[in-house]
C-alpha cells in the first residue's frame, strides 16, 4: 500500500505546473481570464499562469502569502481593494501607455480599470410582473415577496449602491424593499438563482454582465438600467510591489488594455475601461451615475444596512 | 465483559507510536500552531509579531459571538438527533435481520456521503423553492419548511446520516445475535434484549458516529450558507468563513473564531472519551461466531419501505434535482422537454476538457488522500488504545483537531506555514499542498473508525501472537490490521469521497493552474453555467460511488472470507 501511494505521489509530482513567467490572481469572471492569459502568452510568448476564485478568496490568499508573495498581477472585483493595497504600499506604480483613453476615475497609482461592472435590475420577463423601471418600483405590491438582493458584505456592487443610497438620502427605497418582503440573500450569485427559476421575480442590484450572459445563454431574463441613475463597480488589475516578474507583469497590463484585451472584456457583456473601444451595450458614458460623495464610512454603511434588513 | 477499567494489554509498537506522532506533527500539529499564532499576531502573514492580542479579545468580547456559538450548538445537536433517528432503526434492521435487497439499499444509502452538501443544498433548494421542480411536478411547494432552522437540520441529517448507518450496522453486526440470545435465554423479550444488551453493546461505535456527525455538521459550510444566511441564521463557521472570503478580510478573526469551534468539538471528544472509558465494549474475542440473521417475517414490506422512503428523500430527490438541473438548457426553461438535452454532459466530457483534467486530478488525490490517511489514521489509533502513557491523549485529541477546524481556516494555516520563505523546499503551490490539506482536514474519520473497532478488540488475540513469538510490529500486521481491516475499507471510502469533492480548502490553496472537481465546478456555477457545474457534480458523485464499490467488490473476491466482515 505504502508503495502505491508513493508512486501516486510521484504522478502527482509530474503533472506539476512548470514554473510560470507571469502568475496573475484573479476574480472571475473565469472565461475572461483564461482568455487573457491565452491571448498574452500567443503575443508575448510569456505563459502565464492563473489562479481564479472569488475577489475574498484572492485577498485572503494574498493575505495569508504576505510573507512570501507569489502572484505579481492582481484583477479584483472591488475597487476598494486597490485604495486599500495602494494605501498599504503594495502596489506598483505604472502607466500603461494604452491606458490613454481609460478616464480618469478609472485609473489611480499602481492600478488601472479592466472593465466595469454596472448595477441593474435583474427581471425574469416571464415571472408575469409588470416590467419595473426604477429601484423603487420593486417596493410596489406587485412585487411583494418576489424580490431578492445581494448582501452587500459579500457583494462589492451592492455595496456601492447602497453606499450611493445613503449618500443621496434614498435609504427609504432599501426600507419599502423590506417592508415589501425583500430577501437578502448571499452573493450576487445566490441572489439571481432564484429569479432564473422563477422563484423571485427581480434581484435588487444585480450585475449587468452576469445578468446579460445568462440572457445571452436563453434564460427569459433582462438587465434593467434604473430610471433614477445607478452605480458602477470598476475592477482594478495591479501589479504587486514585491513581484519578481516586473517586467512581464507589466507587459500583461499592456495586454488586458490593448483592444485585443479590452475586447475580450467585452465579450463577456463587461465595459471596457478605455472609452475608444465601441461595443453594442450601454457603455459608461451612457449611464447616468449616482454621486457616493459624503457617503458614510464601511462600517456605517453595512450598519445602516443591517438595521433596515434585520 | 466484566465492567470497571480497560487494561492495556499488548503493549502498542515504538515504531508505531513515532510514526503517529511524527505524522500528526506534520499534518494537523504545524498548521494548527499557525492558526494559533495568527490569532494572537494580527500582523503574522507578513511576518512581524507586533501588537499580540490586539484583535484576540476584540473579536472574543462581539456580541454576535454568543449569538453564533448557541446557533452552531442547536445546528449540531439538531443534526445529530436527525441524523441517528433516520440512521438508528435502518441500521439495526439492516445488521440484525435478512432485510430484502440489502445490498442495493446499502448502495443507495452510501450515496448521499458522495453528494457534495453544497451541491445537495442547492438541489433541495432548486426543487423546493417556489416555482422550483417539485412545484413544477405537483403544483405545491415547500419553502416555509426549507428556510428554517428545522429545514437545515434536515437537510443536514440526511447528508450525514449514512455515516451512522454504516458504522450501527456494522457494529451490531459484530455483536450479532450471540449476546442478546443469552437475554432470551433468561426471559428478556426481544425489544428488552436489544435496548438492554445489544445497543448498549453498540455505544462504541454510536457514540463515535454521533460525535462524527456533530464535528461535521458544526463545521460544515455550504448548508447553512445556502439556507441560514436568507433567514439571518448565522453560525461560526459562516463566520469564519465570511471573515476569510468578504474582503476586506480578517484572518485574525476567523482564526480566533475556530479555536471557539476547535474547543466545542474538543468538549464533544471529551464527552465521548468519558462514555467509552466507563465500560468495557471487548466483543471480538476470537471465538468464532454464527452470524445467521433473522427472518423479518410479516414486517418485511413495512421495513423495506422505510428504507425505500429514507433512500428517496436522502438520495432520490437531491440526485434528481441534479440530473433535472445538468439537462437543462436553461434555470428558466424549466422541466419541459423542448429545454431538456445532454448539450451539459457533451460539452463537460468533450475530449480534452478542462472537466475531464479536473475529474483525473480529483481522482487521483482522492485515491492518494485515502491511502495515506487510513494508515496514519489506523497507525494513530493503535498507538492511541493499544498504548501507554498520558501522552496518547495529546495523540487522540490532536487527531479529532481538523474536523472541528473549517476548511478555509486549514487553508489558512497551511499556506502560513508551508510559505514561510526560510523553507528551502516547500510543498506549497504544488498539488502537495491539497494532499496536505485533504490529509489534515480528513484524518479524523479512519481514526475514529479505527479506534472504535479497536475498542471492541480484545487484547488475547495480539497477546496470543506475542506469546508465539511475533514482535509488535509483526502483531499489529498480521493480527490487528486484517481485523479493524473492514473499518478501515468503510473509512477510507469516505475519506476518498470528500477529498475528491472537497471545495473549501481546495479553492484557497489550489496550486496556480490546477483544477479540482469542486474548484471546477464551483467555476462554473461562478460564470453562471449551473447546469455543466451540475453535470459534472453528477458524474462525480457516479464516479465517487462506484469506484469504491467496485473495490469492495474486488476485496471480497480476492480474500474470499478470509477478513471477517467484508460484506
Amino acid at each position: 500500500m505504502k508503495r502505491l501511494s508513493l508512486a501516486l505521489v510521484m504522478g502527482l509530482l509530474a503533472s506539476t505546473a512548470a514554473q510560470a513567467d507571469v502568475t496573475v490572481y484573479s476574480a472571475g469572471p473565469g472565461a475572461l481570464i483564461k482568455n487573457l492569459a491565452a491571448g498574452f502568452t500567443e503575443k508575448t510568448g510569456i505563459k502565464a499562469n492563473v489562479f481564479q476564485a472569488t475577489t475574498g478568496k484572492v485577498m485572503a490568499r494574498l493575505e495569508a502569502e504576505s510573507s512570501n508573495p507569489v502572484a505579481d498581477v492582481v484583477v479584483s472585483a472591488s475597487w476598494g481593494t486597490a485604495t486599500d493595497f495602494s494605501a498599504k504600499g503594495l502596489l506598483l506604480p505604472y502607466e500603461s501607455p494604452n491606458a490613454e483613453t481609460v478616464p480618469d476615475f478609472l485609473k489611480m497609482e499602481g492600478a488601472v480599470a479592466q472593465g466595469v461592472a454596472g448595477l441593474i435590475i435583474a427581471w425574469n420577463t416571464q415571472s408575469g410582473t409588470p416590467k419595473p423601471a426604477d429601484w423603487s418600483d420593486l417596493a410596489k405590491p406587485e412585487y411583494k415577496d418576489l424580490v431578492t438582493l445581494p448582501d452587500p458584505a459579500a457583494s462589492g456592487g451592492t455595496y456601492t449602491l447602497v453606499e450611493a443610497f445613503l449618500a443621496n438620502d434614498m435609504s427609504d427605497v432599501l426600507q419599502g424593499l423590506k417592508d415589501n418582503g425583500a430577501i437578502v440573500a448571499g452573493a450576487n450569485k445566490a441572489a439571481l438563482n432564484p429569479v432564473l427559476q422563477g422563484a423571485k421575480a427581480a434581484v435588487f442590484a444585480g450585475v449587468d454582465y452576469i445578468t446579460m450572459s445568462a440572457a445571452a445563454k436563453g434564460e427569459t431574463v433582462e438587465a434593467i438600467f434604473p430610471t433614477s441613475g445607478t452605480v458602477v463597480a470598476p475592477r482594478p488589475i495591479m501589479i504587486l510591489k514585491s513581484s519578481q516578474n516586473q517586467d512581464d507583469a507589466k507587459q500583461f497590463v499592456d495586454y488586458v488594455l490593448s483592444e485585443e484585451g479590452q475586447k475580450a472584456v467585452a465579450k463577456v457583456n463587461l465595459m471596457p475601461s478605455r472609452t475608444d473601444i465601441k461595443v453594442d451595450r450601454p457603455l459608461i458614458g451612457d449611464l447616468k451615475l449616482l454621486s457616493n460623495e459624503g457617503a458614510p464610512a464601511r462600517d456605517d454603511v453595512l450598519a445602516d444596512f443591517k438595521k433596515i434588513f434585520n | 465483559m466484566a465492567g470497571g477499567s480497560v487494561t492495556t494489554g499488548a503493549e502498542g509498537s515504538v515504531l508505531l507510536k513515532w510514526i503517529a506522532t511524527l505524522g500528526l506533527l506534520i499534518v494537523v500539529a504545524i498548521p494548527c500552531l499557525f492558526i494559533v499564532v495568527q490569532a494572537i499576531f494580527p500582523e503574522f502573514g507578513s511576518g512581524s509579531f507586533a501588537a499580540p492580542f490586539s484583535l484576540f479579545f476584540k473579536t472574543l468580547s462581539d456580541p454576535a459571538l454568543f449569538g453564533m456559538a448557541g446557533n452552531t450548538l442547536l445546528l449540531g445537536v439538531g443534526t445529530v438527533i436527525c441524523a441517528a433517528v433516520f440512521a438508528v432503526p435502518l441500521a439495526a434492521l439492516r445488521a440484525l435481520y435478512r432485510v430484502p435487497g440489502a445490498l442495493i439499499w446499502d448502495g443507495l444509502l452510501l450515496i448521499p456521503f458522495m453528494i457534495p452538501p453544497y451541491i445537495a443544498a442547492l438541489g433541495w433548494i432548486m426543487t423546493l423553492q417556489p416555482r422550483g421542480y417539485l412545484e413544477q411536478v405537483t403544483g405545491f411547494n415547500m419553502a416555509s419548511l426549507l428556510f428554517s432552522v428545522s429545514g437545515i437540520m434536515l437537510i443536514m441529517g440526511l447528508n450525514t446520516f449514512s455515516v451512522v448507518y454504516f458504522v450501527l450496522s456494522r457494529t451490531f453486526e459484530t455483536i450479532g445475535a450471540r449476546y442478546s440470545d443469552v437475554g432470551r435465554v433468561f426471559g428478556a423479550g426481544q425489544w428488552r434484549s436489544f435496548w438492554r444488551i445489544t445497543f448498549p453493546l453498540a455505544m462504541p461505535g454510536l457514540a463515535a458516529s454521533l460525535l462524527l456527525v456533530f464535528a461535521m455538521s458544526i463545521e460544515e459550510y455550504g448548508t447553512p450558507a445556502a439556507l441560514g444566511r436568507r433567514i439571518g441564521f448565522e453560525v461560526l463557521v459562516t463566520g469564519i468563513e465570511n471573515r476569510i472570503s468578504e474582503w476586506p478580510i480578517d484572518l485574525p478573526g476567523s482564526a480566533t473564531l475556530s479555536l471557539v469551534l476547535v474547543g466545542m468539538a474538543l468538549v464533544a471528544f471529551m464527552v465521548q472519551r468519558w462514555l467509552l472509558n466507563r465500560r468495557d465494549y471487548r466483543i471480538v474475542g476470537g471465538k468464532p461466531q454464527a452470524s445467521d440473521k433473522r427472518s423479518l417475517g410479516v414486517w418485511a414490506v413495512p421495513a423495506t419501505l422505510l428504507f425505500a422512503f429514507v433512500a428517496l428523500l436522502a438520495t432520490g430527490l437531491p440526485i434528481l434535482a441534479i440530473l433535472a438541473t445538468a439537462l437543462s438548457r436553461t434555470i428558466s426553461g424549466g422541466l419541459k422537454p423542448s429545454n431538456m438535452g445532454l448539450d451539459n454532459f457533451r460539452e463537460l466530457l468533450g475530449a480534452g476538457s478542462d472537466g475531464l483534467i479536473a475529474l483525473g486530478n480529483s481522482l487521483m488525490l482522492g485515491t492518494t488522500t485515502a491511502l495515506l490517511a487510513g494508515l496514519l489514521g489506523a497507525i494513530t489509533a493503535y498507538s492511541v488504545v493499544k498504548g501507554r502513557g498520558r501522552f496518547r491523549i495529546v495523540l487522540d485529541a490532536l487527531s479529532i483537531t481538523p474536523n472541528s477546524l473549517p476548511g478555509v481556516v486549514v487553508g489558512v494555516g497551511i499556506i502560513l506555514a508551508w510559505n514561510q520563505p526560510w523553507l528551502p523546499i516547500t510543498p506549497y503551490n504544488t498539488p502537495f499542498i491539497l494532499l496536505l490539506a485533504y490529509v489534515c482536514i480528513l484524518l479524523p474519520q479512519p481514526v475514529r473508525y479505527a479506534t472504535a473497532s479497536l475498542h471492541q478488540l480484545g487484547d488475547n488475540l495480539e497477546s496470543a501472537a506475542r506469546v508465539s513469538g511475533a514482535g509488535p510490529l509483526r502483531a499489529f500486521t498480521r493480527i490487528v490490521f486484517p481485523l479493524i481491516l473492514p473499518s478501515m475499507v468503510t473509512a477510507m471510502i469516505l475519506v476518498f469521497a470528500v477529498a475528491s469533492r472537497e471545495l473549501v480548502a481546495s479553492l484557497l490553496v489550489a496550486p496556480v493552474g490546477f483544477q479540482t472537481i469542486a474548484v471546477y465546478i464551483w467555476q462554473q456555477f461562478d460564470q453562471g453555467s449551473a447546469g455543466l457545474g451540475m453535470a459534472m457534480a453528477f458524474c462525480a458523485v457516479l464516479i465517487t460511488t462506484l469506484i469504491p464499490l467496485a473495490l469492495i467488490s474486488l476485496l471480497r473476491w480476492l480474500t474470499r472470507g478470509s477478513v471477517a466482515g467484508l460484506s
